[in-house]
């Protein structure tokens, strides 16, 4: 059974609708990502889960109800929230026996529930401290660990790691994924970043201007984006989008001319517009007369330890190209390089949406 | 913070040894003229030093019910000043939260309950006091001073409201709790700086009101104020035992201030943190 299920979900603030009839299954024990930019109405949309924000129109339902009309503590959810909303007028511990006290559990039960919790989030030294005397990143964990000692049955994150600094970030990332592993709870994770949403997820949910753009697993979203927006917000650095034509075979932009890769040959008509997408990877340096090779400048190049990326300069075209550290190039020196065709997306320009199957 | 300079300092002390002299001056005549025998009361320059003496004191508690009339105050102060935050800071709360166009003149319209010249009022409340039965008893002067106290408690309690994040009570609401529970654990309790100088203010207020004190109440529930003020009659003014009634008059409220004060400065440091 799933665990969530949002059918054409509907958000509107007065006049103004800023969901746009959602769809989506949460399976149980799924780590479901909510990602888009800012403003794409993630937040709203988990606020409706949690029952912070009136549904306007459509059916959710959690654990096979229909909680439309439910109370947010009637649902079994728990929820992270951004600024993490710790009670300032209570102990770490009081936050999480407050967090406890409508299941009406035994004493030694919610001593042992604390004490589990703790141990796991490492939070044993700090239980008798007020959020006032806490690190940001202790703080965090303390929303995480009130959260977590309800054993709730749906957790909710919403951009639970934008307020830590990189390498904090970093490590309770990877500590989210493990407790995941660990308690195989259902998740539904808002955030804004690629590169949380392909490491914890199991599923992405793009969305953008409150509707959701593409669903998938991190793989799916990567490797087969639906459109320019999913293919631009997914992988970083972002994919190179040429906007080419296909002319008798080819696929033409000014300078640049590829065939049509063959998966693509009977999806194209002459003379439409396309959009051809080149993940910076799939620019490889060549030598000179390799076939299909092209001339281009180094704009910049920025070093990165194993890797390099160069920013090209190919007849009208700025690219991206990432290369190992040892192919780096200055800028202002000309190089050869060449794009893997078989790799390359290519997406119809007047919808955006991807021309494969 | 910079450490003040020696001059800055010595600045410092003589402006607070200023105020202290303004305001503490009353306070000491008042003291020391009530336990002065009456016969160098009036003397001048004033006698600093004295043998003190407590005949005003046993006069007063002697020859009228005056531990009645403080008790009078005491309920009609601490009645009004409950009622008042407790109505009142439920209204601040339904205005500080709810979102609607027309809120800032339903808290104006409530303002303006306060902006009656008492003396404009006194007889309506009299008439009305006289049809409901309810004249020289304490339930009068706590529903007039509610009157007054409430419109203040809403301004105050509205403000405190509004510094408490409405992330605290939806993280509430996904615990588990209800709106009321929420208003209790979580809102009320970091407005708790808000109630001490609502209830410091309603207090004090109620505690010396005197005109709708001396108009409507009589023997019964008369109240400290008016007590005092009975002295002064057109034959005699006894000093003596006005400054002895002021003086006990003054103990209770300083109390209340003092118990309230703890949660007054921890509000203070409070809104700095966050
Ligand atoms: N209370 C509100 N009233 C009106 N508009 C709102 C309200 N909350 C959010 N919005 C609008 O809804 C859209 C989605 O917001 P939000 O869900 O917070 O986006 P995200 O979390 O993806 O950044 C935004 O355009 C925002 O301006
Ligand atoms: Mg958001």
């Amino acid at each position: 059974m799933s665990a969530i299920i949002l059918n054409k979900v509907v958000k509107t603030y007065g006049a103004v609708q800023v969901v746009h009839g959602i769809d989506l299954e949460i399976e149980e024990g799924e780590f479901v990502v909510l990602l888009g930019p800012s403003g794409c109405g993630k937040t709203t949309t988990l606020r409706m889960v949690a029952g912070l924000e009136d549904v306007s129109g459509g059916e959710l339902s959690i654990g096979g109800k229909i909680v439309n009309d439910v109370a947010p503590k009637d649902r079994g959810v728990a929820m992270v929230f951004q600024n993490y909303a710790l009670y300032p007028h209570m102990t770490v511990r009081q936050n999480m026996e407050f967090a406890l006290r409508p299941m009406k559990l035994g004493k030694t039960e919610v001593a042992n529930r604390i004490a589990a919790t703790a141990g796991i989030l490492g939070l044993g030294d700090l239980l008798e401290r007020r959020p006032a005397q806490l690190s940001g990143g202790q703080r965090q964990r303390v929303a995480m660990g009130r959260a977590m000692v309800r054993t709730p049955e749906v957790f909710l994150f919403d951009e639970p790691l934008s307020n830590l600094d990189a390498k904090l970030r970093t490590q309770v990332r990877w500590e989210i994924g493990k407790l995941h592993q660990r308690l195989g709870t259902t998740v539904l994770y808002v955030t804004h970043d690629q590169v949380e949403a392909m490491t914890l997820a199991d599923k992405i949910v793009i969305m953008r201007d409150g509707h959701v753009e593409q669903v998938g697993t991190p793989e799916d979203v990567y490797a087969a984006p639906k459109s320019t927006f999913v293919a631009t917000f997914i992988g970083s650095p972002s994919m190179n989008m040429i906007a080419a034509r296909v002319i008798s075979g080819c696929l033409q932009a000014d300078a640049l001319s590829v065939p049509i890769p063959e998966r693509f040959a009977d999806r194209v008509s002459e003379g439409q517009a396309v959009t051809l997408g080149v993940r910076p990877i799939e620019i490889k340096r060549v030598g000179a007369d390799t076939p299909g090779a092209m001339k281009a400048r180094v704009e910049v190049t920025e070093y990165l330890g194993n890797e390099a990326l160069l920013d090209l300069r190919v007849g009208q075209h700025e690219l991206v190209a990432e290369v190992p550290a040892d192919q780096r190039a200055e800028p202002g020196e000309t190089v050869h390089v060449c794009l893997n065709t078989t790799a390359v997306h290519l997406f119809d320009t007047e919808s955006g949406l991807t021309l494969a199957e | 913070m910079n450490k003040p300079s020696t001059q800055q300092t010595i600045l410092i002390y003589i402006a607070l040894t200023i105020v202290l002299i303004v305001f503490m001056t009353p306070i000491y005549l008042i003291a020391s003229s009530s336990v002065k025998p009456s016969p160098i009361m009036f003397q001048k320059p004033p006698a600093f030093l004295f043998s003190p003496t407590f005949e005003h004191y046993k006069d007063l508690f002697g020859m009228r019910p005056f531990g009645k009339f403080i008790l009078n105050s005491l309920i009609v102060a601490l009645g009004s000043t409950a009622f008042s935050l407790t109505i009142g800071s439920l209204a601040a709360y339904a205005i500080s939260r709810i979102r609607h166009k027309r809120m800032n003149d339903v808290a104006f319209w409530i303002l303006s309950m306060r902006m009656f010249p008492p003396i404009a009022v006194v007889v309506p409340y009299y008439i009305i006091f006289k049809t409901a039965g309810l004249l020289d008893t304490p339930l009068a002067l706590i529903i007039v001073y509610s009157t007054a106290n409430i419109p203040l408690t809403v301004w105050l309690m509205k403000g405190f409201f509004d510094e408490v994040p409405t992330a605290l009570e939806e993280a509430a609401a996904v615990d588990g709790y209800g709106l009321i529970e929420t208003f209790l654990r979580v809102t009320l309790p970091l407005a708790a700086p808000g109630l001490a100088v609502s209830a410091v203010f309603c207090f004090i207020f109620s505690w010396n009101e005197f005109l709708f004190a001396l108009m409507l109440t009589g023997s019964e529930a008369q109240t400290a104020t008016v007590a005092v003020m009975s002295f002064w009659s057109s034959d005699a003014v006894q000093w003596g035992r006005i400054m002895a009634g002021s003086f006990i008059i003054l103990i209770p409220g300083v109390i209340f201030v003092l118990t309230c004060q703890r949660w007054l400065v921890r509000g203070l440091t409070m809104g700095s943190v966050k």
